[in-house]
């Protein structure tokens, strides 16, 4: 009972941390902006744990997603008001219709497709490996026989798995690529395979632990990541016509150069709609 | 939303494999616990406050930080620092053990000084020394009041264990957590998880119950 009671600390605080964020973005939406957007607020959930993505700068969330989703849901008439809730969550909260949206790095594929509804692709991504300088790892096929570290459910996962197969014992599934990353620094995986975002910019802010990024387009195929609503909701028709607007306008171009510092490569995107 | 059984059955294997290790990675830091457990206890209570400070600080540091906490340190921290790389299992008996240890000294502390102070005076009367008393008439009255609070702390620890999946552990919840994330489902992994746990845990409380009817002494 005694180390429950850190667990019950622990949560009541992190209740209290996002009471108080609520807080602050109320304020926001009745002081400045009310004439501007007098729509709907819409409850939008992800897991501030993905850096450049999502990811928390003291008690807010923050990052390229949050930036693109108030971008798109302005657009549409929309006010958004997200939260994080973690990776698992997200979905339960979304196939429940307890939240409106999900941003969070989702890439889209057909057997997420079978539950819930997608936005048109606005994110164009691939998984790649991340191993120490000295490694002798190629590519995707000097994966076999090596321990992976791997954030579970994601692509990076799934791209593991068909490499040399589901629940092989040299995965090792964390809670985030934060967790997987430090098991190969501390030597206990030969290899990470996450989102080429993750990785590249873990080498860019981390020179000194000696990493490098390995691609292989060939093991590893295009990903798109969309925003993901409840099956059937009505919401998705407005966001797709917003999405293309910020596309349009150059809106979307201007939030991308901020976090990678890279044009986006818009008609990649749209040629998959 | 629908429960999917088959799921359940498809993660079977996985699930008896993850609730084997959790028995092992259990029963291994039960016993290691209760033995750094008795040691830190008996320092503890050493008239000679500086060789007993020690015993309080280690106390201190383990009750009084997360377990979670000390299951991230130790296995990116310490275990690689003996082995040059890191091992779920051995990181999870470590934490395990030394965290139980801390609980379990103070359950040893209680039942000690429980013992009536008449019971020492009268041995060491008798010509016994203070560890022959220690070890024939103290800790044996004390062990008996002790298995309640003890089987407490195993049932805690046996769950508490669940928690070694953050490091990747592949123990029950790992696997619980690994069917939870392919099919992005809850329902399924956790109440079989929480199933297995309360079997578990239930075996253990009788076993407890055995030991404590057999050492009964009226």
């Amino acid at each position: 009972m005694k180390k429950v009671s850190f667990f019950v600390f622990a949560v009541a605080a992190s209740l209290l941390l996002a009471l108080t964020g609520c807080g602050k973005d109320k304020e926001v939406s009745t002081t400045g902006k009310e004439e501007e957007s007098n729509g709907k607020t819409l409850r939008i959930v992800t897991d501030a744990n993905y850096a450049p993505f999502e990811f928390l700068e003291g008690d807010k969330v923050v990052g390229f997603d949050i930036d693109f989703i108030t971008a798109v849901a302005k657009e549409a008439g929309y006010e958004p008001k997200v939260e994080s809730v973690g990776w698992d969550p997200i979905f339960v909260e979304i196939e429940s219709k307890r939240a409106d949206v999900a941003v969070s790095a989702i890439t889209v594929n057909d057997k997420r497709k079978q539950t819930y509804d997608f936005s048109v692709p606005y994110f164009l991504s691939t998984n790649k490996i991340l191993v120490p300088e000295k490694s002798d790892i190629k590519s995707g096929k000097d994966l076999k026989g090596k321990v992976i570290a791997v954030q579970t459910g994601t692509t990076g996962q799934a791209a593991v798995e068909k490499l040399i197969g589901e629940n092989n014992k040299n995965i090792k599934k964390f809670e985030n690529n934060n967790l997987a990353i430090q098991e190969l620094l501390q030597k206990g995986a030969a290899a990470v395979v996450a989102d080429n975002t993750v990785v590249e910019e873990y080498v860019k802010n981390n020179p000194d632990q000696k990493l490098k990024v390995v691609e292989d387009s060939s093991a590893f195929n295009e990903e798109f990541y969309g925003l993901m609503f409840p099956k059937g909701s009505e919401l998705k028709g407005d966001f797709d016509k917003a999405v293309n607007a910020i596309y349009e306008n150059g809106k979307y171009a201007e939030i991308y150069k901020e976090w990678f510092g890279i044009e986006p490569d818009v008609e990649t995107l749209k040629a998959q709609q | 939303m629908s429960f999917r059984w088959d799921i359940i059955f498809e993660y079977a294997p996985f699930l008896l494999k993850g609730t084997l290790l959790t028995i092992g990675l259990s029963i291994s830091s039960i016993l290691i616990g209760t033995f750094l457990g008795l040691l830190i206890g008996l320092g503890k209570i050493m008239r000679n406050k500086v060789l007993a400070s020690p015993f309080y600080f280690y106390v201190t540091v383990f009750r009084g930080t997360p377990l979670l906490v000390q299951i991230f340190l130790i296995h990116f921290g310490i275990v690689p620092l003996f082995t040059g790389e890191t091992n779920a299992v051995a990181a999870g008996v470590i934490a395990l053990s030394l965290n139980a240890a801390a609980y379990i000294a103070e359950i040893f502390r209680a039942g000690i000084q429980s013992i009536d102070k008449g019971q020492m005076e009268g041995s060491r009367s008798l010509g016994m020394t203070h560890t022959q008393t220690m070890i024939h008439v103290v800790l044996p009255q004390a062990f008996k009041r002790m298995i309640p609070p003890l089987g407490n702390e195993f049932i805690v620890l046996l769950k508490d264990s669940s928690l070694l999946c953050v490091i990747a552990a592949p123990e029950l919840m790992y696997w619980g957590k690994a069917m939870g994330s392919q099919y992005f489902k809850v329902w399924e992994p956790y109440l079989a998880c929480a199933f297995i746990y309360l079997f578990l845990t239930l075996i253990l409380s009788f076993v407890l119950n055995r030991l404590e009817r057999r050492l009964k002494t009226e």
